[in-house]
This record gives structure tokens, sequence and C-alpha cells, in this order.
């Protein structure tokens, strides 16, 4: 049985053989990958970059490769090659650096952008607020497009940095004083996600705000709370209002985005208010100091829709890195278990033993191991029902717990009757396998034991017989009783095992194999190749549903 | 999802009609949540697989799974409408005695009534 690694996005620093480049125009934003140089740029069709933009020279710059290292050159441009603002004619390229090519701050390509991590997540976010935002625009529209850009891009893996970024961005739209971002856990309890003053300091007690109006903001339907606590006496009688002087307190709960999209320019759409709530963000001043009654509430709107769908995002990308390591432990867990698969075939005088496992592209259960022992050679065949992890996890503990039994000397029947005790106790539910365990002797005695498996095909003279012997399955019924069968071979006779992906392989019209192949096949070739050969001529192109193993036990006396 | 299940009540006992495959995964999921809902509200379940094309190894598994867990709580659970494929496999697993099976839709039904009675 096979256990194929699933290869892991291509995304991993280090791994990737090509950088990527991002290129910005405006909302738009798409990935190239640079798949080959000279990755040339301009305003000719011909490019592999074309910028329709009359400030782009026709020729207008090179991406080049040397030494495993890219560089962009430029083509003696009119308007000039920019890395991170800088005009250059020749400069080596870093990951995150950002091109521009005669336009600037309209249309750029991020080189090869990384995962952020915690250190350049921020410089990356104010990189991008910092630069394409003319002095017109407006608090709004910056907060916007700031938002936007790090949306869109996706670096920002580290949600604690757009947690902080976010209350920077809206302490200075504000002009409050303090402002904390609560997140909601699993349990639907709010934490303190992060906090900071006007400064830029880190707030990391939460206990001197208005909590009430942080729950009142929480239960309410509104998408933001505002509380000027000098036009309301109902509310300067709230205990920390009155403790710790607050004077304007606004409270915005960050709602789930419900469908992302790729937006326009224009103001987004608010979230209905029975979106789930992700957290709230929360911004206060005190009386002493400013006053931020003023704020537009289009701007508090934006920061709630906004905001949510950025910490959104965050969780996502933060939810695709922890999937990305679990990958990678799979992937670690499916090299051993393909060393515990692994079968060495004992060398014994008497006999011969092949098998052959063609797997399907899903992960099956199906596994054989020999073992050669005082009694004789053993091999054992065994289908674990399902496929997946699940399949392979219970075909290694099977695997395991036959293999020490079977070099103690144990019995084949008290063999499968332990496995199946221990997979009923364990109650692992509707996992079960069908197995044979075959043991022959030097003197050609076999003997075997079937455990609800396909009966095994017993070649002598190029006549098949298919005992009728069997048992119940292992794993399904706590109750079940397991016996086993013996007859004599004669030197060359054989015992042909198979799992039923043998029998079952489907071809284009739907029939399956069936033992009347599998029995014509058997009794006139003793080559496991021809069986499956056959299996493969009459599938035609039809794949593979569950893999398929054939062992053979040859008795040469 | 290649599986759909019908429940209908004929003469007080609950039959459930299986059409398409039986398989690991969600069919064999939608089967056992089917069949364990049941369970919740009635002892008597009487489960046609004629329509059903194939049952692989993990369908078989549900099957003896959800078979086996409602003997013990004391519900019954009788079989009607298998295929040569599924008795075939019955029949190798050595499960064919583990089943209550008949050969109709009537003979279920009295066996109920006989029990019931």
């Amino acid at each position: 049985m096979a256990f194929h690694p699933i290869p892991g996005p291509a995304s991993e620093p280090g791994s990737v053989a090509f950088p990527s480049l991002v290129y910005v125009q405006g909302n738009d934003q798409r990935s190239i990958t640079l798949d080959h140089t000279p990755f040339t740029v301009g305003r000719k069709v011909d490019k592999d970059l074309v910028v329709p933009d009359p400030r782009v020279s026709r020729d207008h710059a090179l991406i080049l490769s040397e030494d495993g290292e890219f560089y962009v050159v430029d083509q003696g441009s009119k308007h000039g090659t920019f890395v991170n603002g800088e005009r250059v004619q020749r400069q080596k390229l870093q990951r995150n650096d950002r091109l521009e090519f005669g336009v600037r701050d309209v249309a750029y390509i991020i080189f090869h952008p990384m995962h952020a991590t915690s250190n350049t997540a921020r410089e990356f976010l104010s990189q991008i607020s910092g630069i394409h935002i003319s002095t017109e625009t407006t608090d709004l529209e910056k907060l916007t497009l700031f938002l936007e850009a790090a949306r869109k891009l996706n670096t920002v893996g580290v949600l604690d940095e757009i947690l902080v970024t976010l209350i920077d961005v809206t302490l200075k739209l504000t002009r409050a004083e303090r402002g904390y971002i609560f997140l909601k856990d699993e349990q639907g309890k709010l934490h303190l996600g992060a906090g900071r003053n006007y400064k830029g300091e880190p707030l990391l007690d939460d206990k001197t705000i208005s909590h009430s109006t942080l729950d009142e903001a929480m239960r309410a339907n509104s998408e933001f709370l505002i509380t000027d606590t000098s036009q309301s006496l109902d509310l300067a009688g709230r205990q920390s209002i009155v403790a710790f002087d607050l004077r304007t307190v606004i409270c915005i709960p960050l709602r789930k985005p419900q469908v992302q999209t790729t937006r326009g320019t224009e103001v987004p759409l608010a979230t209905p208010p029975t979106a789930e709530l992700l957290g709230a963000l929360y911004v206060d001043s005190r009386f002493a100091s400013r006053d931020i009654t003023s704020v537009s509430n289009d701007i508090l709107r934006a920061i709630a829709t906004e905001a949510a769908s950025l910490i959104e995002n965050a969780r996502l990308v933060q939810a695709e890195e922890a999937a990305r390591r679990y990958q990678q432990e799979l992937s670690i867990a499916a090299s051993i278990q393909q060393k515990l698969m692994a079968v060495t075939i004992p060398e014994v005088p008497f006999a011969k033993l092949r098998g052959r496992n063609l797997s399907c592209k899903e992960i099956g259960g199906d596994f054989f191991d020999a073992v050669n022992t005082d009694d004789g050679l053993a091999v054992v065949l065994a289908d674990v029902s399902g496929k997946g992890v699940s399949a392979a996890l219970l075909a290694n503990t099977l695997q395991g717990m036959i293999y020490s039994q079977l070099t103690a000397g144990m019995p084949l029947p008290e063999i499968v009757a332990a496995a199946n005790r221990f997979f009923t106790h364990k109650h692992i539910g509707e996992k079960y396998a069908t197995l044979i365990i075959a043991r022959i002797r030097r003197d050609g005695e076999l003997e075997y034991v079937n455990c609800g498996h396909i009966p095994p095909l017993l070649v002598c003279n190029q006549e098949v017989i298919r005992p009728a012997h069997g048992n119940l399955p292992v794993g399904l019924l706590a109750d079940a009783t397991y016996e086993s069968d013996r007859c004599s071979l004669h030197p060359g006779d054989r015992l042909v095992l198979v799992t039923d992906g043998v029998t079952e392989a489907e071809n284009a019209r739907g029939d399956f194999f069936e033992d009347s192949r599998l029995e014509a096949v058997a009794a006139k070739s003793s080559t496991l190749e021809d069986i499956f050969s056959a299996v493969a001529n009459f599938c035609g192109g039809t794949p593979l549903n569950d893999d398929c193993t054939v062992v053979e036990l040859l008795y040469t006396g | 999802m290649t599986l759909k299940i019908e429940t209908r009540t004929a003469d007080g006992i609950t039959v459930v009609s299986c059409n398409g495959r039986i398989v690991f995964g969600e069919e064999a999921t939608a089967l056992r949540d089917t069949l364990k809902k049941l369970l919740g509200s009635t002892k008597r379940i009487l489960l046609n697989l004629a329509g059903v094309t194939y049952i692989d190894s993990g369908g078989l598994g549900t099957l003896v799974g959800v078979y086996s867990s409602a003997r013990s709580a004391g519900a019954d659970i009788k079989l009607i409408g298998l295929g040569q494929r599924l008795r075939d496999v019955l029949q190798i697993t050595k499960l064919a005695t583990v089943f209550e099976v008949y050969d109709n839709e009537q003979q279920a039904l009295a066996a109920f009534q006989r029990g019931a009675a």
C-alpha cells in the first residue's frame, strides 16, 4: 500500500523554482510567474508585461537572471525604471522590491512577495499606504486604499501586526487617544487582541475602558456606537466613564464580511448587522484631551467594514499557514509510513514469495508483509476498509500487531482474534480489515486463516482451487471467532492472494475484472506481471478505484 | 453524492430505500446519519437496498456498524433487495449470517409483525 504525500502549496520561501511577480494597476492585481528570462516590460504589445501608458517606453526594461539572482535593467527608457522609489539602470532584486516603470504610483510590480514575517508586515503595509496616496486624498480614501491594498496583496501573515496597524490608522483618522481591538474566541468570549495609544505605545491592559459600552456595542445592531458623556447624564453614571474621566467612546462591532468580492472604487456596502461578530474596535478619549465626537460617520462605517474584512482575511492567511505546516507534518508521517510498510521478503530454501502493489491515486488501505518464523514462512495480506490517512493508521497498527505475534510464534487464529478484540475494544467505529495470514512449513504444510478476504487461489498443476474456508473480517464484531484451515502443497504449487482492487478493477463499461478472469490468468501464468497486465488490458484506460495487491507464494520443496 | 435515501412508513415500520452507491465518504455518512436519526424514534427499520448499484468496503463497514449498534440498543433492522454482488460480498466476508435478510417487503413486514406479536 502506498501513502502519497500531498504536495504543499508552492508558497514556501526557498522552495519555489521561479519567483512570482505581483502586478498591481489601480484596483487590479494579478500574479505573474517569472518562468523565463529575460522578462520584458514595455508598451509594445509583444512584451511579457505590457503597460499601455504613454509614459512607459516601448522597450522599457528587462528582468534578467544571472547566477540565480534577478536583476532589473532599464532599456534607456524616457521616464525611468524605479526600485523602491529610486531610479535605477541595473539593480539586483530582493524579495518584496517594488518596481515601477515610468508611471509612478499608478502601476507597479512587487517582486516575489514574501508571506510577511512580523517585522516586515507593518513596514510593507505602511510602504503601500505611504506611496500611492496623493495629497488631495481624504482620510477616508486613505483608509480604504490602505486596507484594500493590504487585503489584496495578501502578504500580511501575522494577525497581531494587522491589529496594531489597524489601531494606528483608526487613531489617526478619529484623533482618539486610545484604541483597542477585541476578538471573539471560539467560545464567543471577547479577548483583548491589541491596544495602542496615539503615541504608538502598546496598551496591554483594558481595565480602564468602558466595558459597558463595549458590551452594548456587541449587543446592538448598529454599525458603530458613539457615546459622548458630556451629552448624557445616564452615561455619566457608568462606573468606568466616571472613574477614568472618559469623554468620548467609539465602539465598532466587527462583523464577518458576507461575500468576498473584488470591489471597485466605490465605498463598500455595509455588512448586515446580522452577520457573525468577529470582535470589536474600541477607541476613546478623556475629557482633558481630545474631542473625537466630530469624526464623520462615513469614516467609522468604512473602518467597520474594512477592518472586519481585513481581520477575516488575516485569519484566513493564518489558517492557510497552519494548513501548510500540517501538510509538512503529514508528509513526514507519510515517509515514516512508507518505511514501515516496506517489505523485505525473507529468503527461504523451500519457497519463493513475491508481492506487488499498484496504488491508485487515493491512499488505500492495502498492505502485505512477510515474516520468517520458526514455524515457516508467513505472509500477510490485508485490506483495511476505507481510504486515506485513517485507513493508513489502522493498517500500520494491524501490521505491527500481526508482525509481533507472528514472530512470537502465536497460532494464527489467536493472532487474528487478538487483533479483532483490539479493534472492536477500541471502538474505532466501522473500520475493519479483511485479511489473510498464510504460513508455509518446510514440509509443504500450509496453514492459513481467512478473515472476510477474497478466497485465495490455490494453483496446482494449472488447476485453480478456491477454498471455501473463511471467517468474519477483523474489527467488525466483538464476539467473532476465528478458525484456520490447512492443506498440503506439493513442489510447484502456488498460493495467490489478491485484494478486491484486483477483482473489482473496472473497465470503461463498468464491468469488473471478476474472479473468473483472475482464475484464468493465474492458472496460465506464474508471474505477477501477467496478472497486472491482464488487469491493465481489461481496464483499458479506466483508472483504478482501489489499490491492487497481488502476493504469490510458490512452494519449491 | 451518489446515494439517494428515501423514507416512508408501511404497517408502522419505517422503510428506508437506498438508491445509488453506498461508498466510503459522504454516502456512507449520509446512510449512517439517516439510520441513527430514525433509530431515535423507531425501533424497527426495513432497509431496502434494491436500488444500490455498488457498495464498497467502507459502505459495508457502515452497514455492519449501524446494524450491530442498533441490535445492541434493542432495535431491529431487516434487509431486503440485496443484489447478487452484495450477496457475494456478504458470502465472502461471512457476514451473511449476521444480517437478517428477506426476499421482499411483504415477507419482511410479516416478520416484523410476528416479532411484535
